[in-house]
């Protein structure tokens, strides 16, 4: 991005009205351009919020690590530089070096180092905080020539590797990539010397622009995508099976197919993090099977699910994977190395990002691996990721699928064990109660979307509760599967409640009911109701008890839901005979 | 209005969107209220990017109107790049 490009942005979003999201940029630089930079990729991430970036004190690092720990905003950066852990590293202090003067910068620097650590551990209880290491080049102190590292050099790059790595421990801290950042801007044209000695800021444009655009995505991850539908022949494996069989296709250095195992693993560990794979190829399946035999194949069929192996359209196997998972098609990746394939998947279903595998391109497929990596990475893992795969494969194995009006629920519900708990813990909060808030869609009281600080600072709220449920059966557990969160005052008060549709048709909404109308003894709830364009599941649940189509802020009687509780039983007993 | 000019403007009007285009030919530090020591180095730094030039200018406070910038560049324009060189 241009400076002149920032500055027009932030202009056409100066109009907006919308809620706030704001930054406080801990650094001891004067944060000039890059200030600029990153409110207009925050702008451009966050469509409707006004951003605010507040920069602290010009060379005053560490009072502005203080300012972090107390400042009330959505975020926090640290944005260290090597002048920040003493001023004998920058270029705007006067300084005799000496082999004395490194021992001492020395000491300095891990004083700083450890404040900074102290800093993020507090700071990081109350709000998401981003750290940046240092990203400048040391400059030339040490007695050594500048292709040789000295001690000194490895003990300051040791000492603040050592603050990422404690810190990196805790949930909410997400450290900037140093590779990533050497990939985009390289090490030479990082610093501006003019503009550090004067104004202040060391950067050059294109670092601060790149280092901008890390940070943004760093305090605003995209959503993950959730499904990866992989294609066979010179795609997972070199060669077309059908013409050279299964002893012609390779992965390997000697057929010079390496990049093909590459592939592999990566696909072996997104399946490991929860991602779903699938398989669609045109194919002969028994041949298929039998590379899946093969033990060097470093994914495993377990892995994969479901396998569309065909020979009918492309388009038509990915609806079928599709619906299998249960998934949108703006989650989902298909990969395949024939352009015809991806367009014509493309043509079906426009919202899946098609990927072209370049087969014969290893350099490509070295870049296609860390393009993938970014669009389904995650800041981590919860037990649910490791589930996923085992819940969707038991729900289409013979797993007796309650239809409403058609089936006894309650019989049902019995014939598979189903067992729903409720945490009422606030204290930490589950990280997984935000991520299900935040993606799901079917089953969500009004599609309202919380940033982690505005979720952090819903529940400083004493009246506030929150209810996570999670689910096991004899197929095994869904585990962490809804959320349902409120206020406690003269009356109790849901202001969101998604349920992850994997949950669906268990009745697990309406324990959810009767568990708050017992735990907070209540006659009422008042729920925050609101329509969305994909909602309905959520809309036709609570008509089904209110017996109208629900209004916002519509309530729900201990009674109303003992009525439709009583109807149910009824159905159950006709339709037992 | 020639290119150079134009280009000129195109900067201002990212620094100061405040400004009518009117205004702009004749802003100046007496005539912009927001034209303060940051903002000076913003704008020099967007003429910096725009044209593809460095401004070696040891203070930065002599630009201190859209003429006077206009005459550095017209004096530089050997040394300035045009939009396609930019990149």
């Amino acid at each position: 991005m241009k400076l002149v490009e920032a500055l027009n942005i932030l202009q056409s979003v100066k109009q907006r009205r919308g809620e706030s999201f704001s930054c406080f940029l801990a650094t001891g630089m004067n944060p000039l351009h890059l200030k600029t930079f990153l409110a207009a990729e925050l702008s451009l991430l966050y469509l409707n919020h006004r951003i605010e970036i507040q920069p602290g004190l010009y060379g005053d690092f560490l009072g502005n690590l203080n300012r972090l720990a107390n400042a009330d905003t959505d975020c926090g950066i640290v944005l260290m530089e090597w002048s920040d852990l003493d001023s004998r590293l920058g270029l705007r202090t006067v300084a005799a070096w000496s082999a004395s003067a490194c021992i001492d910068i020395l000491s300095n620097a891990r004083a700083c180092a450890l404040q900074v650590q102290a800093t993020i551990e507090k700071t990081c209880q109350r709000m998401p905080v981003v750290l940046c290491l240092p990203t400048l080049p040391l400059p030339p102190i040490s007695f050594v020539p500048g292709w040789q590292a000295s001690s000194f050099e490895m003990d300051l790059k040791a000492l603040v590797q050592s603050v990422a790595s404690q810190v990196s421990q805790c949930s909410q801290v997400r450290i900037l990539s140093p590779q990533r950042a050497d990939l985009v801007s390289p090490l030479r044209e990082r610093l501006d010397v003019k503009s550090e000695l004067l104004s202040g800021f060391p950067y050059k444009l294109g670092h601060a622009s790149a280092l901008a655009g890390l940070l943004a995505r760093l305090m605003r991850t995209p959503a993950p995508k959730k499904g990866l539908i992989t294609d066979l022949d010179d795609t997972l494996w070199r060669g077309i099976l059908g013409e050279v069989g299964i002893d012609g296709i390779s992965w390997d250095l000697d057929h010079h197919s390496q990049m093909h195992a590459f592939y592999q693993g990566l696909l072996n560990g997104l399946s490991n993090e929860g991602v779903l794979l699938a398989v669609a190829s045109k194919n002969e399946p028994s041949l298929v099977q039998e590379v899946f035999n093969r033990k060097d194949l470093a994914l495993s069929a377990n892995s994969i699910f479901p396998m569309e192996v065909n020979w009918g359209p492309k388009s038509e196997s990915v609806a079928r994977i599709l619906k299998t998972w249960n998934v949108g098609p703006d989650s989902v990746v298909f990969v395949d190395d024939s352009s015809l394939e991806l367009a014509e998947v493309k043509a079906s279903h426009p919202e899946i990002e098609c990927v072209q595998f370049p087969t014969k391109d290893s350099a490509a497929i070295y870049e296609l691996v860390f393009r993938l990596r970014d669009l389904f990475g995650k800041s981590s893992l919860s037990q649910e990721d490791a589930i996923r795969l085992k819940s969707i494969r038991s729900s289409h194995s013979g797993l007796p699928v309650y239809e409403a009006g058609k089936a006894a629920p309650t019989r049902f519900l019995e014939q598979i064990e189903a067992d729903v708990s409720f945490d009422f813990n606030k204290s930490p909060l589950d990280p997984r109660a935000l991520e299900l808030v935040n993606k799901t869609n079917q089953f969500n009281l009004n599609g309202k979307r919380y940033t982690e600080a505005s979720w952090y600072k819903y529940f400083l709220d004493p009246t506030s509760f929150l209810m996570l449920v999670s689910y096991k059966d004899k197929f095994g557990p869904l585990g962490k599967i809804a959320v349902v969160a409120g206020r406690r005052s003269k009356q109790l008060s849901v202001d969101m409640w998604v349920m992850s549709c994997r949950a669906f048709s268990r009745r697990i909404e309406h324990r959810c009911l009767e568990e708050m109308f017992a735990k907070f003894d209540v006659d009422e709830i008042e729920l925050d109701y609101s329509p969305t364009d994909r909602n309905s599941p959520l809309s036709q649940f609570l008509k089904d008890i209110l017996g109208v189509a629900p209004s916002p802020k519509c309530t729900i009687s201990r009674r109303a839901l003992a009525t439709q509780s009583e109807a149910f039983r009824r159905l159950q007993e006709t339709t037992n005979g | 209005m020639d290119e150079q000019q134009k280009r000129l403007a195109n900067c201002f009007c990212a620094v100061f969107p405040e400004l009518s285009g009117e205004e702009i030919l004749h802003a100046s530090t007496a005539t912009v209220k927001s034209w303060d020591s940051v903002a000076v180095v913003t704008l020099l730094t967007v003429i910096e990017e725009e044209f593809g030039i460095s401004i070696e200018e040891d203070d930065p406070a002599k630009f201190d109107s859209f003429q006077r910038i206009l005459s550095y560049l017209q004096e530089n324009q050997g040394k300035s790049q045009s939009p396609d060189d930019v990149g």
